[in-house]
């Protein structure tokens, strides 16, 4: 652990988590100190947390996925419908729903890689079709009967932690060996980086896109499955309000820790520190439509910290490289995404 | 180019210029003019700062000291700096039409789109064949892109004594294009221009250049007269050391025995028709000039560009049109030219750069990478191609030229390839870094590898290669060996002059 680990820049949503934690806990100590905020905070987010690693995959190999939300509440309708309606046991519609999943990833995957259409105009098509599909299959409506058991499957505590977060860690843990820790991975940020050299070093590019992109599938469809068990109902409302905290989390996730690079720890940590600000601006009193605004200037303050993140990044490190004053010959950082993601 | 020339009065007048990096002075006391007509050449190592020179010039960086001034001169504007950057400053999605009216068109008038058109092909034409200007230029060959960004650049030269300076124009230029580009240079300077021309090539310095100025760690060691100077003399003050001469290779002949790469009828690309076999320890060349298909070879045969026809025999089995999995696994390896779009992956470290292609041996327990053995095995890679700064872990992006280009090579050759194929393999790569990578090249060889070098280099051709296989007009137009093989063949062939007149082979009107 040397001073570079512990910079600002590293780890800057752990520095803003502290000072949030200071300021609520002066401003409103009796509302924010209590354990039953800090459990809620935990299980709320545990979906989002889903959304976001399910975002984060197909973001690693260069697919920018705007279809989450859609995706999230669509395998939540369809969660609920066949359970209610199709009167499926929980044993077979849970994994129908991510088979049906990482389906969607796959029709998306060949929508990119084959019909060669952009992944931002690919997924937010997907989304509007999912949308659809969604209105579809509950007429509107919510879908309620769901049966008594189901509910347990997202309430259940062990150690007074709901079985969701238990979920997203053991997602996130599988999330990172593989993406860190295995030349899978490692083709998977080479697709992302530069797909035309990948392609030159013997990775299959495309493969490894719709691979990525129905991993993200199924595990959107596991957050959906376990939103109806939560609501104890198929909403059709809820699902799109899954992108923007997710998106939020993977890009500011990815200025922590891993200098500019997606990753799995940097998004969990950014997404719950982004949750305990929302939390504590409620629990001041703030009015609901503060989450909205909060996301949005995160997510802007996300992106534009991790441009800034690159660029200073290639200045510091080119002052300390003693032999070679001169420009290094990498190209200047791409405006959309984080360290020349495209 | 005499002397004589340079009578002029100083265009630009760079005096003492200082430029520090923390902990490091790039530019150090620099002095330097460039006058009315003449060219100057500026020469040196990467990191030398030659290109923080230009930078500074262009503004992009400013001055810790010294001046830059542009001296007017008896009643004249005056002269105005313009640059050809060794980017070109394109837009790869505009056509070469909209690129020539990037520069001053801001006004919200329509456009004539017809005359527009017209004009470009006039300005693209006066450097040799008119190509489709309409088309984005991200998908013209990096020859044609340069002649847009020099036929920019000229466009808006209405004073004639302004000062030219050109960033190492020639990187992506091909023999002819480059004697277009000279010749256009000469014109200028003999109307009174000045200009000041970054290069690598010491061949193009002699042709081209009236002074050179060498720089050497932020400083000028020296400022002389071309004619002064030869070959030589010029690496020793780049260098700082008397080099010892590149020795002229020694070829063999190897093909006794089984090739181990043999294709038929080869098509694809540039190519029409090509028969090809690569033995195993020979080094063989190909040459061309632009449009011969000359840097299609390695593509196709590696399969990063698929080909249309050809049958394919890789180690005595008959095999499918490659692809980059088919030919990594078949241990056929590609340095493609353009580094940093197709060989490397700038925002990873130089270590997952090395391991990209094959991790086998760097998996350890439950297929996990075992990080301290890649470690290891990329730190003897750097070590062995002697890669500065030696850093397993710093970015790709943030090495010189020469190193990433060392980093790729070292790539390739971790697993002793059957079959290397190289594309330019030293382009914008300076001499030390060139030297080294002969060097490898030639290790491989002697272990075995069948080695294809294509290049528009004709010295480093020589320099490598055993054979040499010239292309024209996608096809094989001669295959040079032992004592036909010299740069006059080369030449002659590449251009499909007749041998009788080997006078109109070079060496523009001056």
């Amino acid at each position: 652990m040397n001073l570079r680990a512990l910079s600002f820049r590293n780890i800057s949503a752990v520095y803003i988590f502290v000072v949030m934690f200071v300021v609520f806990s002066i401003w409103i100590p009796d509302r924010f100190l209590q354990i039953g905020v800090w459990r809620s905070i935990l299980d709320a987010e545990a979906l989002t947390g889903l959304a976001a690693l399910a975002a984060l995959i197909p973001l690693v190999t260069g697919s920018l996925n705007l279809a989450i939300g859609a995706q999230v509440g669509f395998t939540a309708i369809l969660s609920a419908w066949l359970l209610a309606k199709a009167g499926l046991p929980i044993l077979v519609q849970l994994p129908l729903v991510l088979v049906v999943g990482a389906l969607i990833g796959w029709v998306t995957a060949v929508v990119i890689t084959r019909l060669r259409v952009e992944p931002i105009v690919a997924t937010l098509a997907m989304s509007s079709i999912l949308l659809a599909g969604m209105a579809w299959v509950s007429g509107s409506q919510q879908i309620l009967d769901l049966g008594p058991s189901y509910r347990t499957l997202a309430t259940t505590q062990w150690a007074g932690v709901t079985v969701p977060v238990y979920i997203l860690f053991a997602v996130a843990l599988v999330s990172w060996y593989v993406l860190e820790r295995t030349p899978v991975g490692r083709r998977m940020y080479a697709s992302g980086f530069n797909p035309d050299s990948a392609r030159l070093a013997g990775v299959g590019v495309a493969r490894i896109q719709t691979g990525a992109l129905m991993a993200g599938g199924a595990i959107a469809a596991l957050a959906g499955a376990l939103l109806t068990s939560r609501l104890n109902a198929g909403d059709p409302t809820v699902g799109p309000s899954f992108l923007l905290p997710a998106l939020t989390a993977v890009f500011l996730g990815s200025t922590q820790f891993r200098g500019g690079r997606f990753n799995v720890w940097g998004t969990l940590v950014a997404m719950y520190v982004l949750a305990v600000g929302i939390k504590g601006l409620q629990l001041g009193g703030s009015p609901r439509w503060v989450n909205d605004l909060f996301y949005g200037v995160a997510l802007i303050l996300a992106v534009a910290l991790s441009q800034w993140e690159t660029r200073g990044r290639m200045l510091w490190r080119g002052r300390r490289r003693s032999g070679e004053p001169e420009q290094p010959a990498e190209a200047e950082p791409k405006v959309t995404t984080p360290a020349g993601h495209s | 180019m005499s002397a004589e020339i340079s009578r002029g009065d100083p265009l630009l007048r760079v005096t003492s210029l200082v430029k520090d990096f923390p902990g490091l002075r790039a530019l150090d006391d620099v002095s330097l003019e460039v006058r009315g007509g003449e060219v100057v050449a500026v020469l040196g190592h990467n990191g030398s700062g030659k290109s923080t020179l230009v930078k500074v010039l262009a503004g992009r960086y400013a001055a810790d000291g010294g001046t830059v001034e542009l001296p007017a001169s008896d009643g004249e504007e005056a002269a105005e700096l313009h640059f050809i950057h060794q980017d070109l400053a394109l837009v790869g999605a505009l056509t070469a039409v909209e690129n020539l009216n990037l520069i001053g068109s801001a006004r919200l008038r329509p456009h004539d789109s017809r005359a527009e058109r017209r004009r470009a092909v006039e300005l693209v034409s006066r450097f040799g064949d008119a190509f489709d200007v309409t088309v984005p230029v991200a998908s013209l060959t990096p020859g044609q892109r340069a002649i847009v960004a020099i036929a920019r650049a000229l466009d808006g030269w209405t004073h004639p004594r302004n000062v030219l300076v050109l960033d190492e124009p020639t990187e992506s230029l091909h023999g002819a294009e480059v004697e277009v580009l000279f010749s256009a240079v000469r014109r200028l300077a003999v109307d009174g221009a000045g200009v000041m021309f970054i290069s690598h090539r010491l061949d193009e310095v002699f042709a081209l250049a009236d002074r050179v100025v060498v720089l050497r760690d932020g400083r000028v060691v020296a400022a002389e007269p071309v004619d002064g100077l030869d070959h030589d003399r010029l690496v020793e003050l780049i260098t700082g050391a008397t080099s010892a001469q590149i020795e002229a290779h020694q070829p063999q002949d190897v093909r006794s025995t089984d090739p181990v790469l043999s294709v038929r009828g080869l098509r694809g690309g540039a190519i029409e028709h090509l028969d090809l076999d690569l033995h195993p320890g020979e080094v063989v060349g190909v040459a061309g000039v632009l449009g011969s298909g000359r840097e299609a070879v390695p593509s196709l045969l590696f399969g990063a560009v698929r080909s249309q026809a050809g049958s394919f025999t890789v180690d005595g089995a008959v095999v499918l049109a490659p692809t980059p999995a088919t030919s990594i696994r078949r241990n056929v390896a590609f340095v493609p030219g353009d580094r940093a779009r197709h060989g490397s992956t700038a925002q990873m470290s130089a270590r997952e750069n090395l391991t990209l292609p094959q991790m086998r041996t760097v998996l350890g327990a439950g297929g996990a990478i075992n990080t301290r053995r890649e470690r290891t095995e990329a730190e003897r890679r750097l070590a062995a191609y002697d890669v500065r700064p030696h850093r397993t872990e710093q970015r790709f992006g943030l090495f010189s030229g020469g190193n990433q280009q060392k980093i790729v090579l070292a790539r390739w050759l971790r697993d002793d390839p059957l079959v290397l194929l190289l594309d330019e393999p030293t382009q914008g790569v300076d001499i030390g870094a060139k030297t080294t990578i002969y060097e490898a090249v030639g290790q491989a060889a002697a272990n075995g590898t069948a080695v294809l070098v294509s290049s528009s280099d004709t010295k480093e051709l020589l320099r490598l290669c055993d054979r040499v296989l010239v292309l024209r007009d996608g096809r094989l137009a001669a295959e040079l060996a032992g004592a036909t093989l010299t740069e006059h063949r080369l030449l002659v062939e590449g251009y499909g002059l007749t041998p009788d007149h080997p006078e109109s082979q070079n060496q523009g009107p001056s």
